[in-house]
């Protein structure tokens, strides 16, 4: 018997973009806490000259 | 190469901080003369005792409200351990130990040193609130690291 397999045609399938809004959020949500911290200890080190 | 939006914005925010970061350390450094508290000063760790002014520690006036405050520091103690400070005086702290490392800091003020064998770590502090303070050893130094503290007075 023949192969069948040639003659379907295989669909690639294109992944649609994954949404990064998560990813958006937590990374500036972790860089402001970064920076807040930072702060906080940069105003501790002025308040104490 | 694609990019998406969010991630060109991310790169951009972390890229960023960083060269706001390596500013504020450049201004500190050169600008304005920061430098860490053991910079350049020598000292031969076995011969302490005999280099001034760590041959005789303590406060010494220098100026008109100003202050040189030596100590030296050793297994498991500081020399001296009670100190009594004018208040107001701007005081510039010269440590240095005769044998392993040891930290000096202030409780509840800016003065936080590491003090290595063969430096002398200095800082100037204006003592402006009246009260005790506690120095203490913040390095690991042996057996008896928590017992080494001492005192520093500011008084009226």
């Amino acid at each position: 018997m023949a192969k069948q397999q040639l003659s379907t045609q295989t669909k690639t399938k294109v992944e649609k973009t994954s949404s990064l809004k998560g990813t958006l959020a937590s990374v500036f949500f972790l860089g402001f806490f970064l920076i807040f911290t930072w702060v906080s200890v940069y105003f501790l080190f002025l308040d104490r000259l | 190469m694609h990019m998406h939006k969010y991630e060109k914005i991310w790169l951009f925010f972390g890229i960023g901080s960083l060269f706001v970061f390596l500013a504020v350390l450049g201004v500190g450094a050169f600008a304005q003369g920061n430098q860490p508290p053991s910079c350049l000063t020598t000292i031969d760790p076995e011969k302490v005792d005999q280099t001034p002014p760590f041959d005789k520690p303590g406060l010494v006036k220098t100026g008109d409200n100003e202050y040189q405050l030596n100590i030296v520091a050793s297994a498991f103690s500081y020399t001296p351990n009670q100190v009594e400070i004018p208040k107001g005086a701007k005081v510039t702290i010269n440590v240095a130990t005769k044998d392993v490392i040891h930290g000096f800091e202030m409780a509840g003020t800016n003065v936080n040193m590491m003090v290595e064998p063969g430096y002398v770590s200095s800082f100037t502090q204006t003592f402006d609130k009246p009260g005790e303070y506690v120095i203490l050893c913040n390095e690991y130094c042996g057996a008896g690291h928590h017992l080494m503290t001492a005192k520093v007075k500011v008084v009226e």
